[in-house]
């Protein structure tokens, strides 16, 4: 009896599930269903939900239109540079704060997390200003640097790293290890499970980045997918049909990143014990 | 520890090893910590609060951003508490907030507590919910933009599909923050199940199993293991929705542009506004400097809640 | 930003020289070493093509120059980022700029003044209008490089069904009260909205309505608030019983990011006032409908709306004298000619004005468009020409969307508007 009531409420959540699935791919798959349909078909006032003709029309002016690979090879070298900067130091620095005391430890802490909570329309034009007299407007660096510092990550790193044995780095140092080397060769392989996630959300986050890329990034060839989206979006007249084969294109090597990752994902939140 | 200590101490490191060289030694584990936390001090110091400061500075300016500033004492925090474009915004930030966190917590928890037991095509199902945060926040307005659009968006075609009527969802002040909140659901939902779901899994089996002995029912089981133990997660999941909810910008500024009338104005996008449309710099650092304290304060009492809940348990 | 390294002193030197060789002889001295300039711009695929070939035009008189262009999707887009640079003293060295903008860049002394490298037999060639509208206290900041109007698309078959001859000639244009008749015809004919107005995040637009109806927004001498008139009231609460009555999809208020275009090309509205740059998308795109295209409707008075650009330099250019002399070319009244030719837009050069010109596309709708700009009235021109009037403008956004979405009636509307726009006239 109890068995049955009990398959049955699996049944039932796991039919609500599925349809709830289905509502979150609905416009994902409403952004492909429209980046295929031919121009014509796009404003008309009855919508077939499936394209009455494919064509590939969108994805080939797109092509020949824009500097399409210029933008993808941008966004790629902006995400993976930025990831091992940003991933690097945060560990780092959430190491330091979760294994050394040192005077002005909370303070400098708490300074960070206070960085979390600034708007970036607020600071938008002082770092403008910073990153022009640096020189690194229209440079895929000027994008990179005033972004890698990510308070979020430090704040992971640290909430992982407290419960890394201190018997281990005493171990160590007693052995006369020095402490960077300590940190590369004892704390990294024991953080893979923080690092996978430090990867995901960091590349995710550079991925999709637009507001600070769009002051600092003013040449075509140097834009990013997001601000290529935003820019045919926002045109006189838009081509709904290149703006969801851009949308499109963007969203398929985060894709394979989640997918290659979500394993670890999971793991890898658990792992910080989230106190 | 002084620098020029140092300094000598190394100075003289190849002429006297041994007690100058120990001494040295220890001063370089002291300095160790600073060193490793550098790169990112550097940074945020560069890029963050420099930055912060400045708006500071500017907030006491008129300044078109395209001429020079000038100094205007604290005319511009005079202006905002005057202001009511200032507190309908800051309002509607706090609905947008109200709506969004808690409903985007408690789908997530629920998703996370059915997807934490054996289901067929439980890895899939889990990636779809997940999958909309790896959207950009401009592709994620575009198509919410394409699909409440009232004349030739899917959602009103369905609508007239089914007999019912158009709505303006968009252009609608009573439907346009709504629509918003449903898009921001979309995004957010799949972040706060991953974090339950990593949560639930730290949770030993050995509670429930002497929850099961206790002959506790399902609900009670909730409410008194699995909830409480979830405590640092929510505790997580808050701050962080906090924030975003109070800096939501992309979204906004792609699907409505604040409007229609002031419906669906946040702080941020005033900010925006105040900064490039009206050229009014100063009064725009103002409000960001303003946003900003409410937005430590809000963490500061959310941090100090959880510390007095978690010292009560 | 340049990409040759001239140190300062030398480069001032060659400013000087260059500057001199122009006003003796009208030419640019050449350009010594290879010299890259940063154009900022917007515009639709069209405008994109015609600046393209105006480029690749100088490249082969002046090899030496290299101008790269950077394309916003939108005027908004553009003007952000080229105020953040001017903030960074990094602006492009030239920048497109609309009548209404010239004005704030000019006072904030963002934009060179141009009077050293312009002739002045040229200058008498461009229409007096214009070349107020793109100057500041009586010096020229931007070279008006072409404009627009509005007017009065149609559907030709949903007129045919509702036998509807429009106007053929501006004395003839319809009133507003026909107007609107013909909106509900069309709606009671089964098109689900009459009209749609293009003024979406351009709210200024608004004003040829108010002159029509016999109102301006600011005295005559520009230095008092005008809208709480009688005249102004009764416009505002015109335009919302638009709304009021379903005439207009109401996704088509001030501040919404609808493309009344799209609504125009799929048979969702039966009339829309655009500019004529929407002829190149309407002939690609509306395929399922003949259209046409006759003037604006008319109250008391007839009045249309002032549009176009000019081309500005930025004070941070380094080679100043280029950049002018390039502005001055993409002026001249051939690239004029080929440009407003190719891109569906009217010239602003008294020599090209009489002219008829080779439009690219439906010839017969630009004379319409040609015929409406005559209509722009001056003290409109003055108004939206003032330095602060984007303040006045971000007002009219606010409030007009207020009335048009959320119910705020017309007084209330008017005085809002009046209480913003007085403060920005004491400043």
């Amino acid at each position: 009896m109890k068995a049955r009531s009990t398959a049955q409420a699996t049944t039932a959540i796991w039919l609500g599930l599925v349809i709830g699935a289905l509502l979150m791919l609905f416009p994902i798959y409403w952004i492909a269903a429209t980046a295929v349909r031919p121009r014509t078909e796009i404003f008309d006032a009855v919508i077939s939900l499936v394209p009455a003709h494919v064509t590939w029309e969108n994805f080939i002016y797109l092509w020949r239109r824009q500097p399409l690979l210029a933008w993808m090879t941008n966004s790629l070298f902006i995400a993976i540079v930025g990831v091992f900067i940003t991933v690097f130091a945060n560990l780092l620095c959430g190491y330091t704060f979760a294994k050394f005391k040192f005077p002005g430890r909370n303070i400098l802490f708490f300074a960070i997390l206070g960085a979390l909570m600034i708007p970036i329309q607020v600071i938008l034009v002082p770092e403008f200003l910073i990153t022009a007299w640096l020189g690194l407007l229209n440079t895929p660096w000027g994008v990179i640097l005033p972004r890698a510092a990510e308070a979020f990550g430090i704040f992971m790193v640290r909430q992982f790293m407290v419960s890394i044995p201190d018997e281990l780095l005493e171990a160590a140092r007693l052995d006369g290890a020095g402490e960077f080397h300590i940190f590369t060769r004892i704390v990294l392989p024991l953080s893979r499970p923080i690092i996978a996630v430090l990867v995901i959300f960091t590349f995710m986050w550079r991925w999709n980045d637009f507001a600070w890329p769009l002051v600092v990034l003013t040449d075509h060839e140097q834009y990013t997918l997001p601000l290529g989206l935003n820019l045919l979006r926002g045109e006189v007249n838009p081509e709904w049909g290149q703006v969801m084969a851009l949308a499109l294109i963007g969203l398929a090597p985060m894709l394979i990143i989640f997918l290659l990752f979500q394993r670890y994902l999971v793991q890898g939140i658990a792992s910080t014990g989230l106190k | 520890m002084g620098g020029l200590m140092d300094g000598d101490a190394n100075h003289g490191k190849a002429a006297l090893p041994g007690h100058r060289a120990r001494r040295w030694a220890v001063q370089r584990q002291k300095l160790i910590p600073y060193v490793f936390i550098a790169p990112n001090i550097v940074l945020f110091t560069t890029f963050s609060f420099l930055p912060l400061i400045y708006a500071f500075y500017i907030s006491f300016h008129d300044w078109s951003l395209i001429g020079d500033p000038e100094w205007l004492g604290i005319h511009n925090y005079t202006r905002l508490v005057r202001d009511p474009l200032f507190w309908q915004s800051l309002r509607n930030t706090l609905v947008y907030a109200l709506s969004t966190v808690p409903t985007s917590m408690a789908i997530g928890l629920l998703l996370a507590m059915a997807l934490n037991r054996r289901l067929p095509g439980r890895t899939f199902i889990r990636s779809v919910y997940f999958l909309p945060l790896v959207v950009s926040a401009v592709a994620t307005g575009t198509i919410a933009a394409w699909m409440f659009n009232e004349n030739y968006g899917v959602i009103n075609a369905a609508l007239v599909q089914l007999g019912l009527g158009r709505i303006s969802w968009l252009s609608n002040p009573a439907w346009a923050l709504p629509s918003l909140a449903v898009a921001t659901l979309w995004v957010r939902v799949g972040f706060n199940m991953v974090v339950y779901l990593a949560a639930l899994q730290s949770i030993p089996a050995v509670y429930y199993e002497a929850a099961k002995i206790d002959g506790a029912s399902g609900l009670s089981q909730f409410r008194h293991v699995t909830f409480p133990l979830l405590a640092p997660a929510t505790f997580l999941l808050l701050i962080l929705n906090v924030i975003h909810s109070f800096q939501v910008f992309d979204l906004v500024y792609v699907m409505t542009g604040g409007g229609p009338g002031f419906s669906t104005t946040m702080v941020v996008q005033y900010i925006f506004k105040s900064a490039f449309v009206t050229s009014e710099m100063g009064y725009a650092s103002a409000m960001g400097v303003a946003l900003y304290l409410i937005i430590l304060v809000f963490t500061a009492i959310q941090w100090r809640a959880s510390r007095q809940s978690e010292s009560a348990l | 930003m340049i990409k040759t390294p001239t140190p300062t002193i030398a480069r001032r030197t060659l400013l000087g020289t260059a500057a001199a060789t122009m006003l003796s002889t009208g030419r640019l001295a050449r350009a010594q070493s290879p010299v890259t300039l940063n154009m900022t711009v917007w515009g639709a695929a069209a405008e994109e093509a015609a600046f393209n070939a105006a480029i690749a035009k100088y490249k082969t008189l002046h090899p030496d120059v290299t101008i790269r262009m950077e394309v916003n999707g939108n005027a908004m887009q553009a003007y952000q980022q080229v105020d953040t640079r001017l903030a960074g003293r990094q602006a492009p060295d030239i920048f497109r700029v609309q009548y209404q903008q010239v004005g704030r860049y000019a006072s904030a002394r963002a934009v060179v003044d141009l009077t050293q490298y312009v002739d002045v037999k040229d200058e008498a060639d461009f229409a007096p209008a214009f070349w107020q509208a793109a100057s500041y206290k009586g010096k020229p900041y931007a070279m008006p490089h072409h404009t627009d109007t509005f007017a009065l698309y149609y559907n030709r078959d949903m007129f045919e069904k509702i036998g509807v001859v429009p106007p053929t000639s501006l004395d003839k244009s319809w009133t507003w009260v026909e107007f609107l008749d013909i909106a509900r015809k069309l709606k009671a004919a089964g098109a689900p909205y009459g009209f749609a107005m293009s003024w979406q995040n351009a709210a200024f637009r608004w004003l040829p309505f108010l002159y029509q109806h016999g109102g301006q927004l600011l005295s005559t001498d520009l230095a008092q608030s005008n809208i709480t008139s009688k005249q102004a009231v009764e416009t505002i609460a015109w335009t919302q019983s638009w709304f009021r009555e379903g005439l207009v999809p109401p996704s088509t208020s001030v501040k919404s990011s609808e493309q009344p275009q799209n609504l125009f090309a799929n048979g969702t509205v039966g009339m829309l006032m655009a500019g004529d740059w929407q002829i190149p998308f309407l002939s690609k795109n509306m395929t399922k409908y003949n259209w046409g295209v006759t003037y604006m409707p008319r109250d008391v008075a007839m009045a249309s709306d002032l549009g176009g650009n000019c081309f500005a330099v930025s004070r941070d250019s380094k080679r100043p004298d280029i950049a002018a002399d390039f502005v001055k070319f993409l002026s001249n009244p051939e690239n004029m000619h080929d440009f407003v030719s190719a891109a569906q837009f009217l010239p602003v050069r008294k020599s090209l004005m009489g002219v008829k010109l080779p439009y690219a596309l439906r010839p017969d709708a630009m004379e319409v468009f040609v015929a409406q700009s005559a209509t722009i009235p001056s003290h409109l021109v003055s108004t939206v020409t003032l330095p602060n009037f984007s303040k006045m403008n971000a007002a009219l956004t606010d409030q007009l969307d207020l009335a048009f979405t959320s119910g705020q009636d017309a007084t209330a509307t008017a005085q809002a508007i009046d209480q913003q726009v007085r403060a920005v006239l004491a400043v």
